[in-house]
């Protein structure tokens, strides 16, 4: 039976689409919203689950930061040769950073100092041989920023007394435009501890290498008792607490979903409740004029097909154009913070099978389930009962 | 008076440019890839060998400034990691990759998921062998010895690579391989000693120590 198409069978079905044209145009368009809507949904959460995950390979495998009252504080960069008597630990760099808060235009910037000849984890830092004291390179969020704010060679930043430090903006961008280098600043560690007003021998925290990843959990735990008063991360930490932000956020989706299902399903069962007389009617002529049962069924594939495939291929299209042409307009924001700056991430492309499986084997088996079965109840009756 | 003082400002200027007392960790960890990296981006090429001691060479960056104006920290980095490593040019060994198809010699594993574990015996004719622990690498060792021209295997701390034979093992530790007890190779005693404390290791081992029967008697 596969493999062979009655063409016949094919026209009489294109033909019985048609003639309830507005019905089934109902049905697809709101079909395809619905594969739409969740694909693109779907394409984006991974898209950010997929930046996350790049972020947090480039993260050093511990960071300790210093606390005060339980807050955290800055960490006398002293601690490095304590740290570094460890064995198993390959690397431990001071980093010097913080979030600068830009009044005006309602953005928040992260600074980022960077010391001449050291070897950093984060291959953009690294890639950056050597700024000058008095520039600093930034993104090309950045630079959007500042230029609304008509600052276009120089930036004046507040210092922690009130004064102002100028620095020339560096004309080459950082180009790597991830999630986390959006909002990024990069200058020489004596700016960024000037304009944070770090003494000379402070930083904001360590970040640690260790060369054998089984080693990490243990070389963490022993920092922890060798330095009591300091907060160990281990990057496993970190990707549990991006999980549960990433989580909350997509609640919001999964309201989404669920709302989305239901009317689905609504339409589903509306179908499969029964036909009306009409279409009952037209099965028991079909049956008296000689089509068998099977015919019947046969053509209702046919037009359970035409209709569910079309509405997921229309409604994965959209999303594709949707997501990667338009860089999904309104939904991106749900999932970023409009203050941090990271608006500016673009959804790298690429083709997520399991999510298109998914939602193919949500939509069509379930629709062609719903228009045949109705029909085979009434095929399966005497042509006189079902025409009385 | 006078005298003294000049002594005094005599020997505060021998040890500004003299051999620094730092512990060996630091050198290791922080100050030599420091200063591979000033030579690599600020220096023509170097001979140290021209140099006799450390206090000439130091000498003769500053003055001469071979390698351009440097701050006190990077001019220091820079001398100890020409001394202690380039006129040293002790062997090194390519880091032990594999591909996502190699398997285990001796117990058919694959050994892409379990990189940090992989040893390696190279034979003269450029025949490689990989294994998927040490466990593996010696079972094959003991039936195949002749003519094998290096036995390779991973430190655990830094996973450099480095010679077996001048390895130690240690045995019995809570840290497990792939294929279960391991003997966990380290590049000197030291190391070994303090990884065999941390992890309530049994015994430490040099590479002649090691017998078939208790790499046998580990699979058990």
């Amino acid at each position: 039976m596969v493999g062979k198409i009655n063409f016949y069978l094919l026209e009489y079905t294109l033909k019985y689409i048609l003639r309830y044209k507005y019905k089934n145009l109902f049905i697809a368009i709101v079909m395809s919203l619905l594969v739409a809507l969740l694909a693109s949904t779907l394409f984006i959460s991974n898209a950010m689950k997929d930046e996350y995950n790049a972020i947090l390979d480039n993260y050093p495998d511990i960071i300790i930061t210093n606390q005060k009252a339980m807050r955290d504080s800055t960490i006398d960069e002293s601690v490095i040769d304590t740290v570094l008597a460890i064995k198993g630990v390959s690397r431990v760099v001071a980093r010097v950073w913080g979030e600068y808060y830009f009044a005006n235009a309602d953005k928040k910037f992260t600074l980022v100092g960077i010391a001449q000849f050291q070897e950093y984890s984060n291959p953009t830092l690294n890639d950056i041989s050597h700024i000058s004291d008095t520039s600093m390179l930034i993104s090309s969020g950045v630079y959007e920023v500042l230029k609304s704010s008509y600052y276009v060679d120089y930036f004046n930043f507040i210092k922690a007394d009130g004064t102002l430090k100028k620095l020339n903006l560096d004309r080459n961008f950082i180009t790597s435009n991830t999630l986390e280098n959006s909002s990024l600043i990069v200058m020489s560690e004596e700016n960024v501890k000037d304009i944070f007003d770090y003494k000379e021998s402070e930083a904001t925290d360590l970040s640690v290498s260790v060369a054998n990843e089984n080693e990490v959990a243990f070389i963490a735990a022993k920092i922890n008792t060798i330095l009591p008063n300091t907060k160990v991360t281990v990057k496993d930490d970190l990707r549990v607490k991006y999980e549960n932000i990433y989580n909350l956020r997509s609640g919001f989706f999964l309201t989404i979903f669920i709302i989305s299902f239901f009317t689905f399903f609504i339409i589903i069962y509306d179908k499969v409740s029964g036909l009306n007389s009409e279409q009952k009617r037209e099965i028991g002529i079909l049956k008296a004029i000689g089509w068998r049962v099977g015919d019947v069924l046969n053509s209702k594939l046919y037009e359970g097909l035409i209709i569910s495939l079309f509405s997921y291929v229309l409604g994965v299209l959209l999303a594709f154009i949707y997501v990667y042409v338009l860089d999904a307009p309104l939904l991106k924001k749900i999932f970023l913070n409009n203050y941090d700056l990271m608006n500016d991430f673009v959804i790298h492309f690429s083709v997520d099978y399991e999510t298109l499986a998914l939602l193919f084997f949500l939509s069509v088996p379930i629709y062609i389930a719903a228009t045949i079965i109705p029909s085979w109840r009434v095929a399966t009756l005497e042509a006189d009962e079902v025409m009385r | 008076m006078l005298f003294n003082k000049l002594t005094l400002l005599f020997f505060l200027s021998l040890t500004l440019f003299a051999y620094p007392q730092i512990s060996q960790d630091i050198k290791d960890k922080k100050i030599y890839p420091m200063g591979e990296k000033i030579y690599k981006s600020k220096c023509n090429n170097i001979d140290v060998s021209n140099y006799k001691t450390y206090e000439e060479l130091n000498t003769k960056i500053t003055d001469e400034m071979l390698c351009g104006s440097l701050k006190e920290k990077h001019k220091q980095a820079l001398s100890l990691y020409l001394w202690d490593v380039k006129r040293v040019d002790a062997k090194t060994y390519e880091k032990l990759t594999v591909t996502k198809k190699d398997k285990c010699q001796v117990c058919g594993m694959h050994m892409h998921h379990y990189p940090t574990w992989v040893s390696r015996i190279n034979y003269p004719e450029g025949e490689t062998y990989n294994f998927d622990g040490m466990k593996c690498m010696f079972k094959f060792y003991f039936n195949n010895q002749k003519g094998i021209t290096d036995i390779l295997v991973q430190d655990y701390y830094s996973l450099k690579t480095i010679n077996a034979r001048e390895a130690f093992f240690v045995v019995g530790s809570d840290v497990y391989g792939p294929m279960g007890h391991e003997l966990i190779p380290f590049k000197d005693k030291k190391s070994a000693t303090s990884f065999s404390l941390e992890h309530k290791g049994k015994t430490i081992y040099s590479f002649d120590e090691i017998t078939e029967y208790m790499v046998r008697s580990l699979g058990r």
